[in-house]
């Protein structure tokens, strides 16, 4: 978006860490958003492979013209080898 | 001895149903209770509670819950509450309840919790109303936890929150948002009765482990943190 290029980034990430936030489609608050130039990196977690791609999809609404590096993990829903002991 | 399973942040909505039910099965070898820590749903939806409880009902322990922040969108707590407790999951909502597990009484007692931040650097219900409101709701919910926990008559005591009592295991979230995540008033409150075990949510990004000023352990099972179905805690009974 042209009158978003003098932005600074990090107003830039803010508004796509909202968007991820606010949007139905993604409602996630889990995910961090770093701007360098006209890329974009996402880390953070979701719990499946569809939430990963929508991440992608509204960032790509929010601003078209960015080279997105989605490096969103998928968190394990395996049952836990150990337990704790505690105290 | 009792083990304790406990997850939060399972945002499930129904994309992500049944996600959880291959290591539930047998969870009873693995567990005497399962404790959710809120954030069950992605938006707080009738529908979304639903998947839920499917996915948490009919299991071989007892599962307490507490309801996180993501299940309040929608504004039908009311509605999500009931679709779950009419699964058999116990909703706490600053109250308690003492489950009889043969070997030992274990009393749990559950709050959503909400920020306000930990000492030193914290909010105060000081100026605007929408900031007296804002700790307002923070002061009350470590209240309501304070006295269900004292109203606990049992061998072990847990707390259950969605939102953190010690800045130690929302460590790894920015700095700058530990006062949504948060507040030191739900750790006094744990503090102030023989608590064994807090378990929270709600920082995806946080640390697993850490303790109140009282030295009562605290336990972040924020899926993201704990990275598995749930975690497992041993406790002396
Ligand atoms: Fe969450
Ligand atoms: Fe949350």
């Amino acid at each position: 978006m042209a009158e978003q290029s003098g932005t600074a980034p990090h107003d830039r990430a803010a508004e796509l860490h909202r968007a991820l936030a606010e949007d139905p489609r993604t409602s996630e608050l889990g995910v961090t958003v770093t701007m360098r130039g006209e890329q974009v990196h996402l880390s953070g977690t979701v719990v499946s492979a569809e939430r990963k791609a929508e991440i992608d999809m509204v960032v790509h609404e929010a601003e078209p013209g960015l080279r997105v590096t989605n490096d969103v993990q998928i968190v394990s829903a395996a049952e836990p080898t150990g337990a704790e002991d505690i105290r | 001895m009792t083990t304790i399973a406990a997850v939060g942040d399972v945002h499930l909505d129904e994309d992500a149903a049944g996600r959880l039910r291959p290591a539930l099965g047998h969870i009873g070898d693995k567990a005497d209770v399962l404790l959710l820590a809120g954030d069950l749903t992605r938006h707080g939806t009738v529908g979304e509670a639903r998947v839920v409880a499917k996915e948490f009902s009919g299991l071989d322990v007892p599962v307490v819950a507490v309801l996180g922040n993501h299940d309040y969108h929608c504004d039908e707590v009311a509605e999500v509450t009931s679709v779950l407790a009419d699964a058999g999951i116990h909703v706490l909502e600053g109250d308690g309840m003492v489950l009889d597990l043969g070997e030992c009484t274990l009393g749990v007692a559950g709050v959503k919790g909400f920020g306000g931040g930990f000492e030193g650097k914290c909010g105060t219900a000081f100026g605007e109303p929408e900031m007296k409101s804002f700790i307002g709701h923070t002061v009350a919910a470590a209240d309501q936890l304070k006295s269900a926990l004292a109203a606990l008559d049992c061998d072990v005591r847990v707390a259950l929150t969605h939102y953190a009592p010690v800045p130690e295991t929302v460590a790894g979230e920015p700095p700058e948002i530990f006062p949504f995540l948060g507040a030191y008033q739900l750790g006094n409150a744990i503090d102030c009765c023989d608590t064994a075990l807090a378990v929270h949510g709600h920082a995806h990004f946080g640390s697993e482990r850490g303790q109140t000023p009282g030295g009562v352990p605290v336990r972040n099972v924020a899926q993201p943190v704990i990275n598995g179905a749930y975690a497992r805690y041993r406790l002396p009974t």
